[in-house]
């Protein structure tokens, strides 16, 4: 079990805890259930890399603690 | 500048037309190559000519969320406010479907619940097929009723959130609406007329076993929603009759499955003229658990899964079905048994065991409530526990 911080520089910032296996479509369906945003509006990236969601977490290597930026599309 | 609201439009919903459409959303429609180029300085009467040259309705799509010229034309629509009549017209006219989706998408945006309810609904009876464009890019196919039954009870479609309508029987009960008159009414009523003299029929004759045989192979079971139940079940029928204790079933069924019986009541029960509703409920509901306990049953039998749950609630509801006993027997339709005693208490306590394997697996009576939390979340979402 992970726990992965989202934050998108407007003022949510929020921790999420999920497993390593999970796909980041389940990292959004979480996220979207802690925001109030909905899950396909949400956007995960990292720099200018954004997050497919048919692939775990383990392979894109986000490990417990890490940062991702949270957008909107 | 293009994009402004006309100035002489009314607010809808307390803010601008155009606030409807969500902010992100409305910049991408206005970056987009249609909307440039075919939405500049539309009007009323060019909108139309507009409207008919679409073939498909949806959302946005693609990994950059490009929105469909359906979705261009809704946000022109909203900026240039249309009256009424218009947009009436827009649903009322039969040859171009995708208008009439037009028109039924922009009236339930702006207008009010009453006209929502009153323009929408006769869409319903309209079959024709819709191409309707995914999220993915892809098409698939829908039907017009079914956009509207997406329109009148969800409130997102098409990557806009709709404004919160009452449901309707709260505006039946304030009597701004009329109760619902469907196009299959005739049709149930036949149908329940039927199945009410089958019931006095039945009623006549209380606690025989033929009776129960007879309801058995009765026409009724064959419309009722799940045929194959009857294959399964004719054989059983005759040994199932000799048991003691047939209104223990009963009561144990009413208990289980009243609040599932509720919904698929009221659901049929919208489309029955008042009066009968409460003497047909009754019997309907009895008839139904009957039904959907014997293919329960079956599957049961055929598969063992675990239906510790409501076995263990079998149990008590044996010990206390004594009491309700002489209650029983005034009511028509009688149940058959599920089985003898001997054999239920016997499979109780392997559904046990497998009931309280199932707990744990699903996590969410974790120590930590916080973890218990999270899984009871995940649970919801459909997503295995936390490890």
């Amino acid at each position: 079990m992970i726990e992965v911080v989202l934050n998108d520089r407007l003022g949510k910032k929020v921790r999420v805890k999920c497993n390593d296996d999970d796909t980041i479509g389940d990292l959004k369906k979480l996220v979207a259930a802690q925001t109030g945003t909905r899950a396909d509006k949400i956007r995960i990236q990292k720099w200018y890399t954004v997050y497919k969601d048919h692939i775990t977490l383990k392979d894109y290597e986000i490990h417990d603690g890490m940062g991702l930026e949270l957008y909107y599309s | 500048m293009a994009n402004r609201t006309d100035p002489a439009a009314k607010s809808i919903h307390g803010t601008n037309p155009q606030n409807l459409v969500e902010k992100i959303l409305r910049s991408k429609i206005y970056q987009n190559t249609y909307w440039k180029e075919q939405c500049f300085g539309l009007t009323a009467e060019t909108l139309v000519d507009k409207a008919m040259e679409l073939d498909h309705l949806g959302g946005t799509y693609g990994g950059s969320r490009k929105p469909t010229p359906f979705m261009c034309l809704i946000l022109k629509m909203l900026q240039i406010q249309p009256d009424k009549e218009i947009v009436v017209e827009f649903i009322k006219n039969d040859e171009y479907k995708y208008v009439r989706v037009l028109g039924a998408f922009y009236m339930r945006l702006t207008g009010s619940v009453t006209d929502v309810y009153r323009y929408l609904e006769p869409l319903y009876n309209d079959y024709r097929k819709l191409r309707q464009k995914l999220s993915e890019g892809k098409f698939c196919l829908t039907h017009v009723d079914e956009v509207i039954d997406e329109l009148l009870t969800k409130d997102y479609s098409c990557d806009i959130a709709l404004p919160r309508v009452q449901k309707r029987w709260t505006l039946e009960a304030c009597g701004l609406l009329e109760p619902r008159r469907s196009a299959l009414e005739d049709d149930f009523e036949e149908e329940e007329e039927k199945e009410e003299e089958e019931q006095a029929m039945d009623s006549v004759e209380d606690d025989t076993h033929e009776k129960n045989y007879y309801r058995g192979r009765s026409p009724i079971r064959e419309r009722d929603r799940d045929r194959r139940r009857d294959r399964q079940y004719r054989d059983r029928d005759y040994e199932r009759d000799y048991g003691r204790g047939r209104e223990r079933d009963r009561d144990r069924d009413r208990d289980r499955d009243r609040d599932r019986d509720r919904d698929r009541d009221r659901e049929r029960d919208r489309h029955r003229p008042r009066d009968d509703r409460d003497y047909g409920r009754e019997r309907e509901r009895e008839r139904d658990r009957e039904g959907r306990e014997r293919e329960r049953r079956d599957r049961e039998r055929g598969r063992r899964r675990s239906r510790s749950r409501s076995r263990s609630r079998d149990r008590r509801d044996r010990d206390h079905e004594d009491g309700d006993h002489r209650k029983r027997r005034t009511r028509g339709s009688v149940s058959p048994r599920r089985r003898p005693e001997d054999d239920g208490s016997t499979r109780d306590e392997p559904k046990k065991k497998k009931e309280k394997k199932e707990k744990k697996s699903d996590g969410t009576d974790h120590p930590d409530p916080e973890i218990a939390e999270a899984n009871r979340l995940r649970a919801s979402l459909g997503l295995k526990p936390l490890k």
